[in-house]
């Protein structure tokens, strides 16, 4: 999933400053899962809004609503009466939400509530970890499950760096060694031959390197 | 501190930690109003219920647990402790002091630990003056 951080109130208060009716737009997603921008946490930042305008004597109206999914036009339409009604939207999805909403209502400013900040797992009740650099490219096949390019802080494909100590990684002690997960895993699967095999320079231009990417599925377009 | 300021609290408990309000003995019981709000247990106090007394008009907000290791759902004053911490640095941010939400642990039925608390609240009111929100 898609995690991101709400931002902190000081900015959101800075962002929505210019209007008095503002609506704050949920996504029912990846950051409801991640505690940033579901249905609770658009009702807590609402309430927090209206408290911190009418202790500094500053009117404002603010609307709540979620839709299920912000990046798909699909589930944007429900919000719509709710968008149309008010001077801007704070939107509390994810970048491509955000950019989704003010793809299809032009006229209206959509502000981020959210700051996304990578693609992660849920590892365990309240802790996200980064799992997926989203390359383009996926390898996971001979790394065991197990992605260098993300977890490895220096993005080794051939091996460890020999840095890491009990199994946590030298750049940060707090992260596991990647090559040490990677290893463990593959002599679980007997599949330590993988390692065998020389991985070749990645080629970054499949990832952002590469500029935006866009996926075309022909066979769904009519 | 304002003059003739009255506070109004809302009162957070769970039903296993404490019963009723108008058996308190409070030091200022007549210079506050306290209501109250029963839940079966302090981990459904979410924090959107506890801005939206303070966003109703009171000045302060306790939640009153159970002491911790002895909730009868093993985590949930646990769970409400974490939230009121949370609550309590949202509260500091947007300026309204977040002494103005407490969380209290209490044996069942312990009305002098929960005069205590409450008193304790009072107290940080008389500093505060009311809701600066309201």
């Amino acid at each position: 999933m898609i995690v991101g951080e709400q931002k902190p109130i000081s900015e959101i208060k800075e962002i929505i400053a210019p209007y008095k009716k503002i609506l704050i737009l949920g996504c029912g997603t990846c950051v409801k899962t991640c505690f940033a921008g579901g249905e609770d946490e658009v009702a807590v930042l609402a309430s927090a809004l209206r408290l911190a305008c009418k202790k500094d004597g500053k009117e404002i109206e603010i609307e709540e609503f979620t839709v299920e999914r912000q990046c798909e036009d699909e589930f944007i339409r429900e919000g719509a009466p709710a968008i149309s009604r008010n001077e801007g939207v704070l939107s509390l999805a994810c970048g491509a939400g955000v950019q989704a909403l003010a793809r299809r209502f032009v006229k209206i400013p959509i502000l981020p509530g959210v700051n996304t900040t990578f693609i992660g797992v849920l590892e365990k009740q309240g802790v996200f970890t980064e799992e997926c650099s989203g390359c383009g490219d996926c390898m996971l096949a001979i790394f065991g499950g197990i992605c260098p390019f993300t977890r490895c802080a220096k993005k080794l494909l051939n091996g460890p760096c020999g840095g890491s100590q009990n199994g946590k990684c030298e750049v940060n002690p707090e992260t596991d060694c990647a090559w040490q997960l990677i290893i463990e895993r593959l002599k679980i699967l007997g599949q330590m031959d993988n390692l065998r095999a020389y991985v070749p320079p990645k080629n970054w231009q499949t990832g952002l390197s590469g500029g935006p990417r866009k996926l075309v599925r022909e066979d769904h377009i009519i | 501190m304002t003059e003739n300021f009255k506070p109004k609290i809302t009162l957070f408990h769970c039903i296993n930690a404490f019963g009723d309000a108008d058996e308190l003995s409070l030091t200022d019981m007549n210079n506050c109003e306290i209501q109250t709000v029963k839940m079966a247990c302090s981990s459904m106090v979410k924090d959107v219920f506890l801005l939206k007394a303070f966003e109703a008009g009171s000045d302060g907000v306790v939640v009153l647990v159970c002491p911790e290791g002895q909730c009868r759902y093993v985590e949930g004053n646990i769970r409400a402790k974490k939230r009121v911490a949370w609550v309590r640095n949202l509260l500091d941010e947007i300026g309204l002091d977040g002494r103005r939400l407490a969380l209290g642990n209490m044996a069942a039925g312990d009305k002098t630990a929960a005069a205590q608390i409450i008193n304790d609240v009072l107290k940080n009111l008389a500093e505060l003056g009311p809701n600066p929100a309201v």
